[in-house]
């Protein structure tokens, strides 16, 4: 990593970063002050027209759109968070691991990521929802086994190629213990490339979620998740557009955010491909 | 020729494999599933007609033993027959085989006439206004939900402008929302990729090369550019055929286009357990047998690899 | 007879000057040596002669004269038929003068299809006489892919590419700095027959005097965008006057050590 001196701090790496990342827990914290209860059922407002009172409407059943999108926003986003931190707590280790000891271990552990990135996620989605029935608990396992293997990946390269530099076995010459040289020298050059991939997925994940929660695989009715309430609305949006307009606009806005971010981000960190 | 009687010894090997893990998917399934196979007709079950059935389908033999059966069946391409229609499964995926095929090809053929010439123009008019469109294009197409793009076509087209059906399979024209939908979902990624690999190609000093030998610009790029730019987009497109198949499944779901997408989702719900296995199955051996085809089109797209032999990572 | 005539050229990079003023004319038959560091806009000047100036140089001022014509500022479509027939390249770095993944037959085969209108049959002459002519296995070379040759090969190949259509000006840019001193003696060699045989003049581009001596009629020393000293072989190898042209040749501990030139060949062979 290039040391480049930052006469700009918008121009710098952690500031989209910090951005993003504060953008991402507003959306999670934001379903704390729903005006309504996002459950609450009121057959006497149904599919109302954004108004004061109720800011983006109402859907079939008299529930709050409004409080709806920010608890959605809670389960979609937070959904893809979730998901990412356990792949990351599973693949950066297991990548570093490999890069490190190098050898039969690292070829074997590669042909066995192979094995996974090979099924696509989708598929396992669907063979988990088969064995335990739809739901999100399925979805996150799905995601996570069809994940973390691209993250491990990544990390075994960057350190592969990170080992071999010269400052690396001077700390192995100077007798700093593995654990010390993965941690202080391996583990910062690690980082920007996952934050650049984790960036990037994110936008993949949600839109992932949301497109099984909508054909009924992942979120299921009431959980006010982003896909499945565009589900839900279906029969309604001819009468009540704002029912497909609102929660298509917040899954894009938020997909959009994380690739333009991600893409930033790969400039800054200049990350290739 | 040996690298493909490779290949296919490895298919070989992953179909064993294949039948192995959906073995233990049927025996994971909840639910018995010979009660499951009796209760199709609505009559109440005895005790003998059930141990009758466990017999005939070896139920009561140890698991090894079963095993063997299932992978004789399975080698017959004898996958079992769906708990709720009691056809058997293969009669089924295959009669919804071709709708499915035809709307990933109509798809791709969208995603071809997107892509190739806004990833084209893009390269050429670089930091242009043709460029700056199709890299917006690109942009907001990666972030637009599929099945919502979907919803929209079929508000503006089908219900408001009552053109196009929004459901259901027959005409050519019941083809043209989905594919669209998906079509333009995909190009997204494509429009890029190939914009990059473009300008990445034009830099190249085989093509100034190609210049001082006075080939005109238009063969140059079709003849030596273009080819060379193709490769990495090959290479992503065998990468992301996952993408493609999940694309399939939400569209058919969308357009209630029955396909073996929307098949596979109502199994899903009405726990279909043979229609799922079979499903998943049949798209495994698929993705695999295109895979192959990808990296057969990758070698003919870069001799060095076919002619020496040199590794694809 | 005059071939070609560089008359006070100019060639910017945005705003900065990078070939400043520079004049010479090279005639027909004649070898002409441009020699200087790296970074002195010799290949910059080459490039300008057949308008392959990338976009962001231009030139600012002066006059290209190629055959009695001003090809200064000719419309790209004009020098693409101009480059390949009458004014031909050889690049230094010849894996790049090939399109990796097409075969050399083929890419012949399209250059003279480029130029010229014959028959299968004709374009496959040519093709096989020119790399006959540089010392390859012709049938061999035509069907091979670039990869599949060597260095000394491969350029060998190129410069057969280069002379095929008989162009009237062959300009070698630094054609030998990639190979080992075996190689490029063998390659210079085959340049030099190639130029009797079909008579044309030689724009040689170079940085190492020792391969400026053997061959050239006229040597011009380029240093930081202007040409500094010109003048036959003999008068600036013997007599140079430019400081920097001393420089030079006090550079090459090897020419100073061997009286004649003779000796000099043996090191090279």
């Amino acid at each position: 990593m290039k040391i480049i001196k930052q006469t700009n701090w918008m121009q710098s790496r952690t500031f989209p970063l910090v951005l993003f990342v504060s953008y991402l827990l507003a959306i999670v914290a934001a379903s704390l002050f729903t005006p309504h209860d996002p459950l609450e059922i009121n057959m006497n407002d149904r599919l109302l027209e954004p108004s004061m009172e109720h800011l983006f409407g109402t859907d079939h059943l008299g529930r709050d759109l409004f409080s709806r999108i920010l608890t959605g926003g809670q389960v979609t986003v937070g959904t893809g968070l979730l998901v990412l931190i356990i792949v990351l707590l599973i693949g950066v280790p297991l990548g570093m691991l490999s890069g490190f000891i190098g050898g039969r271990f690292d070829r074997y552990f590669m042909r066995i990521i192979d094995a996974f990135l090979a099924f696509p996620d989708f598929i396992l989605a669907i063979v988990l929802s088969g064995i335990l029935g739809p739901g999100m608990l399925n979805l996150i396992l799905a995601i996570v086994v069809a994940k973390w293997g691209s993250y491990a990946r990544l990390v075994r390269s960057t350190v592969l190629s990170e080992k071999e530099k010269d400052y690396v076995l001077m700390a192995v010459v100077n007798g700093l213990s593995t654990f010390q040289i993965i941690r202080k020298h391996l583990l910062p050059h690690v980082v920007g490339n996952v934050f650049v991939l984790a960036t990037l997925d994110l936008g993949k994940i949600i839109l992932m979620i949301a497109s099984l929660s909508y054909i009924g695989l992942g979120a299921q009715p009431p959980t006010p998740e982003w896909g499945a309430m565009l589900n839900e609305g279906k029969p309604f949006f001819h009468s009540s557009p704002h029912l497909m307009v609102i929660p298509g606009i917040a899954i894009m806005c938020t997909v959009l955010i994380s690739n333009v971010v991600g893409d930033i981000l790969r400039d800054r960190f200049d990350v290739k491909g | 020729m040996i690298h493909i009687a490779k290949r296919l010894i490895e298919f070989m090997l992953f179909l064993l494999l294949l039948s192995f893990i959906s073995f233990i998917f049927i025996k994971l399934a909840p639910g018995d599933p010979v009660k499951q196979m009796l209760q199709v007709d609505e009559v109440s079950i005895t005790k003998e007609q059930i141990e009758a059935l466990r017999d005939e389908l070896k139920f009561n033999e140890p698991l090894h033993i079963q095993y063997w059966y299932w992978l004789k069946r399975f080698f017959q391409f004898d996958l079992g027959n769906s708990y709720i229609t009691n056809q058997p499964v293969l009669t089924e995926l295959l009669s919804r085989f071709p709708a499915t095929v035809m709307l990933t090809c109509a798809s791709l053929i969208v995603m071809i006439l997107i892509s190739i010439p806004l990833g084209t123009l893009s390269a050429l008019y670089k930091n242009k206004w043709v460029d700056h469109m199709s890299r917006l294009f690109a942009l907001v197409g990666s972030s637009i939900p599929s099945f919502w793009l979907g919803l929209l076509f079929i508000e503006w087209f089908a219900v408001k402008l009552g053109i196009l059906p929004s459901m259901g399979k027959g005409t050519v024209k019941h083809i043209i929302l989905p594919s669209l939908t998906l079509g333009i979902a995909m190009s997204a990624v494509y429009v890029r990729l190939l914009r990059s690999s473009l300008l990445e190609s034009l830099n190249e000093d085989y093509v100034k090369a190609a210049r001082a030998r006075g080939i005109s610009e238009r063969r140059i790029f079709f003849f030596h550019v273009f080819r060379r730019s193709l490769i990495p987009v090959i290479t992503i497109f065998g990468m992301s055929l996952g993408s493609l198949i999940s694309g399939t499944v939400v569209i058919e779901v969308l357009f209630s286009y029955p396909g073996m997408g929307k098949m596979v989702v109502d199994a899903i719900i009405r726990r279909d357990y043979p229609v799922i296995q079979g499903y998943v199955l049949f798209i495994t051996i698929l993705i695999v047998m295109i895979n192959i085809f990808v990296d057969i089109c990758y070698r003919y797209l870069n001799p060095e690899i076919r002619l020496k032999g040199v590794e694809r990572r | 007879m005059l071939l070609l005539a560089v008359r006070h050229l100019h060639i910017y990079f945005r705003s900065k000057a990078i070939v400043k003023n520079i004049e010479f004319t090279i005639r027909q038959g004649e070898w002409f040596t441009l020699i200087g560091e790296s970074g002195s806009g010799k290949s910059i000047t080459a490039f300008a002669i057949g308008g392959l100036l990338p976009k962001e140089m231009s030139i600012a001022a002066g006059q290209i004269l190629f055959d009695n014509k001003d090809i200064t500022y000719l419309s790209n479509k004009e020098f693409q038929k101009l480059r390949g027939k009458e004014i031909s390249y050889v690049f230094q770095d010849y894996q790049s003068s090939f399109t990796p993944f097409m075969k050399i037959g083929k890419q012949m085969d399209e250059m003279i299809q480029a130029h010229c209108s014959l028959t299968k049959k004709e374009r496959r002459e040519i093709a096989f006489q020119a790399l006959e002519d540089v010392q390859l296995p012709a049938k061999r070379v035509y069907d091979s892919y670039p990869f599949q040759l060597s260095g000394g090969q491969l350029q060998r190949a190129s410069i057969a590419m280069a002379i095929m259509l008989n162009p009237k000006l062959l300009i070698a840019d630094e054609p030998t700095t990639a190979l080992d001193s075996i190689t490029a003696a063998h390659v210079l060699e085959v340049i030099a027959n190639i130029k009797e045989k079909i008579n044309c003049a030689v724009l040689f581009i170079t940085h190492d005097l020792r391969q400026a001596k053997k061959y050239s009629n006229t040597i011009a020393v380029m240093k930081q965008g202007e040409i500094v000293e010109t003048g036959t072989k003999e008068s600036i190898i013997h007599r140079p006057c430019h400081p920097y042209t001393k420089l030079l040749l006090s550079a090459v501990p090897t020419i100073n050590r061997f009286s004649s030139s003779t000796e000099l060949d043996l090191i090279l062979k």
